[in-house]
């Protein structure tokens, strides 16, 4: 970019110091055309500030079009060039430039034309400037006079000083009017504007408007038949020059808030992310440096963009701080260059265009770590479920199954020792150790239910052979799993291929199930198919909400096919990471 | 017949070796684990190792293994699982090794003394009990594809469930009240059915039962 503009800014010199050595030889004849300090003064002001502006504002294209209008400026005093074809050139165009400043003074400062008015106002002049220039040249050299010493104009094809002068006149008639528009436009615009924008296009306003002015007031005493005026016209290129200098003025003095803030918004509705949005502010506030962070009203403390915690700059840390607020909570908090404390206006008015899309953001970010934390309490649920059952599985086992066991022992001692005279007692005993065996049994199923010894001792591979044997309807495994998951997955997949062998088996009417456990790329698949009646669903309290749940707490994912009458395919995906 | 006992839980432990001496059986060394009953077995050549299947230290299948370990070293010395569970997976693994003085019971049947001391005796006697349990699990098992075991009619499912458990013919005759020789038939014709060579060991028919359950 830099670069870009050296050259640019080389060539530009180039062309000043050629068009001002044009300027320096002119004819004395031509008293009306900028002299060669006027030139150098235009020249210099169109093309220094043009970059000063480009570089200040490289997406806006005011810049550019000073510099393009700097050169057409230069180019304008070809005129004076011996070459004939270099004074066609110059002829030509002697009047593009206005047609520059004319477009610079309505895109400013967004540098985008506002409407069909400006539009039209720019066609017209091209039009004037060019179209009508070039039909007078076929009639005459130099403003449709004779020009004795002049270099010839290639598209002159006879000479008639009435048409020359009457294309000429309709020129400067229409010229006139364009800038008075112009002006109007101008004024209107700036009665309409808020105050923040009033007071920063001002000195554009004043500078343009009097440079129109004299513009027209030069044109007007042209058409009245006085081309030798030269006072306006020295006054006009004088003024000329001041317009780039106050439209650099307002860009450097970064006081376009309104401007920028308009930017800002056309730049916040496509930003997506919290990054894209510190990148618009930082460009709009003119601080690459510049950092956001998030309120988090439940933490009450700001969060940066990674979502770890801010510290709040000491004053005097060489950071300044705008703390953003919104019906009086505060959203969130910049860390800036403290430059543009200087700057609240800007500030301020950045900070309330954006804080609709700020407070959505934070919003966003709060919902965010919301969901990572509920994604993490819920996998915690799931294994505290597990190991709660584990535990449970285990206390009953090494307590109320053992101690049971040792009653039915003392029992079977009781019964060998009893005397042969009390045989009343002998199928007492022997009618409660069966109890006891039944009552064993029973605790066995439930145990076994919580958690399957197998599963824990050798995995969910073995544990789901087991069940699929156990299963009340014939079911047929196919196992791709060849190694121990983590628990709380070997879990999950248990008790799902559990509850589907169960519910398959009480409402499916099928004959048949298939049970297939796959592990691949580091996903465990469990797909349960059985060939009933279909209908199966996750909706309301079933058993197998419960399973979704599980499954999609450790971040997997449950569906249910069951079309009516087609049987039913349960299937959970879970990463195993 | 000389018995050693592992088992971590002294309460049944004390209470299976008081049942053992009542049953006249010698009880001549406790173990709370695995390494205890390995370096018992070695120091006293008992006829019958009584192993529970969940030992310290990581109270999984630590009786299993120290089984499979016994079988391999000093294979006259008979292996009684004891588990609270109905695991015919565990007793697959088991019989894998041989089913000659192999035994897999559930911890409750030894306050039946007449079951017990008739379980330690067979398998003291380099015989192979299965819990009725485990065996119901095993022969009731659903078959998918081509099964042979639903070519059998539901006498000789009992039967086999029966032979499964290590019984005599003599035995089932008496169980089912039927006569030896309508036992033997049944025999045959499970064995034709299952295509398994006959053979007038008990043990081998366990063998072939459960080498049979296990392929499936």
């Amino acid at each position: 970019m830099r670069a870009r503009l050296a050259l640019v800014g080389a060539i530009g010199l180039l062309a000043c110091g050629g068009a001002v050595w044009l300027a320096a030889h002119h004819l004395p004849n031509r008293p009306t055309e900028p002299g060669p300090a006027l030139e150098l003064l235009v020249g210099i002001s169109l093309l220094g500030c043009g970059i000063a502006s480009w570089r200040a504002r490289p997406e806006n294209r005011i810049g550019p079009v000073m510099v393009l209008t700097a050169f057409a400026w230069f180019a304008a005093q070809l005129i004076e060039a011996s070459a004939a074809w270099l004074n066609t050139i110059g002829l030509a165009v002697q009047s593009v430039w206005v047609i520059g400043l004319v477009f610079l003074l309505l895109a400013f400062p967004a540098g985008r034309l506002h409407g069909r008015l400006d539009r039209w106002l720019i066609v017209v002049g091209a039009a004037a400037a060019l179209g009508l220039q070039l039909m007078a040249m076929l009639y005459g050299n130099r403003a449709g006079l004779r020009c004795p010493g002049c270099a010839d104009n290639l598209l002159q094809f006879t000479h008639d000083n009435h048409k020359a002068l009457a294309w000429l006149s309709l020129q400067r008639l229409i010229g006139a009017v364009l800038l008075v528009t112009v002006i109007v436009v101008m004024l209107r615009r700036w009665l309409l504007a808020g105050a923040a924008q009033r007071h920063a296009v001002a000195p554009v306003l004043v500078a343009g408007c009097a440079t129109l002015a004299a513009l027209t007031a030069t044109v007007c005493l042209d058409l009245a038949g006085d081309p030798l005026g030269a006072l306006p016209a020295n006054v006009y290129f004088a003024l000329m020059a001041t317009v780039p200098v106050a439209v650099m003025f307002v860009f450097l003095q970064r006081r376009l808030a309104r401007g920028m803030v308009a930017g800002l918004v056309v730049e916040l509705g496509g930003a997506s992310a919290a990054a894209d949005l510190r990148q618009a502010l930082a460009r709009a506030l003119g601080d690459p440096s510049l950092e956001l962070a998030f309120w988090f009203p439940s933490e009450q403390c700001y969060v940066d963009l990674d979502g770890g915690m801010v510290a709040l700059p000491e004053p005097g840390s060489g950071r300044g701080s705008t703390f953003i607020e919104r019906d009086g909570q505060p959203i969130a908090a910049l860390f800036h260059d403290p430059v543009l404390d200087q700057n609240t206006g800007l500030v301020q008015s950045v900070c309330a265009a954006a804080s609709l899309a700020l407070e959505n953001e934070r919003l966003q970010a709060d919902l965010r770590a919301r969901l990572i934390e509920l994604q993490a309490s819920r996998a915690r649920l799931v294994e505290a479920t597990d190991s709660e059952r584990r535990r449970l599985e285990r206390d009953l086992h090494d307590g109320t199954q053992q101690r049971l066991v040792s009653i039915a022992m003392s029992l079977g001692l009781l019964e060998t020792r009893l005397p042969s005279d009390a045989p009343e007692a002998r199928p007492l005993i022997r009618e409660t150790r069966e109890a006891l065996t039944l009552a064993l049994a029973e605790l066995r199923e439930l145990t076994h239910g919580i958690n399957p010894p197998l599963l824990t001792e050798r995995g969910l591979a073995a544990a789901l052979d087991e069940l699929c044997h156990r299963a009340a309807l014939p079911t047929r495994l196919e196992l791709a799993l060849d190694q121990r998951l983590p628990a709380q997955i070997e879990s999950a997949a248990y008790f799902m291929t559990s509850e589907a062998l169960t519910n398959a088996a009480k409402h499916s009417h099928g004959s048949e199930i298939r049970v297939v456990a796959t592990y691949a790329d580091r996903s465990l698949t469990i797909e349960v198919t059985d060939d009933g009646i279909g209908g199966a669903t996750t909706a309301g309290g079933s058993g197998l909400r419960g399973l979704a749940d599980r499954v999609e707490a450790l971040g997997g994912r449950f569906t249910v096919s069951s079309p009516p009458g087609r049987g039913t395919v349960m299937r959970a995906e879970i990463p195993c990471v | 017949m000389r018995v050693v006992l592992a088992d971590d839980a002294v309460i049944l432990r004390e209470g299976l070796s008081r049942l053992l001496q009542e049953a006249g059986f010698d009880v001549v060394g406790q173990g709370g684990d695995a390494d205890d009953l390995l370096e018992l077995v070695e120091r006293m050549q008992p006829d019958v190792a009584i192993v529970d299947i969940r030992m310290p230290p990581t109270h999984t299948d630590e009786g299993l293994r120290a089984a499979k370990t016994i079988r391999e070293r000093w294979p006259t010395v008979g292996v009684l699982i004891l588990s609270q569970h109905v695991n015919s997976r565990y007793a697959l693994e088991l019989l894998s090794t041989g089913s000659d003085g192999i035994g897999y019971l559930l911890k409750e049947r030894v306050s039946d003394l007449e079951e017990l001391t008739t379980s330690v005796n067979r398998v003291g006697a380099g015989g192979s009990v299965l819990d009725s349990a485990v065996v119901a699990e095993l022969v009731g098992r659903p078959r998918q594809g081509d099964n042979p075991l639903e070519h059998l009619t539901e006498r000789e499912r009992e039967v086999l469930a029966l032979i499964a458990e290590g019984r005599s013919n003599r035995a089932i005759a008496e169980r089912l009240f039927v006569t030896e020789h309508t036992v033997e038939k049944h025999i045959k014709s499970i064995f034709g059915a299952l295509r398994l060579p006959q053979s007038a060991d008990d043990h081998r028919r366990v063998l072939a039962v459960v080498t049979y359950l296990n392929s499936q």
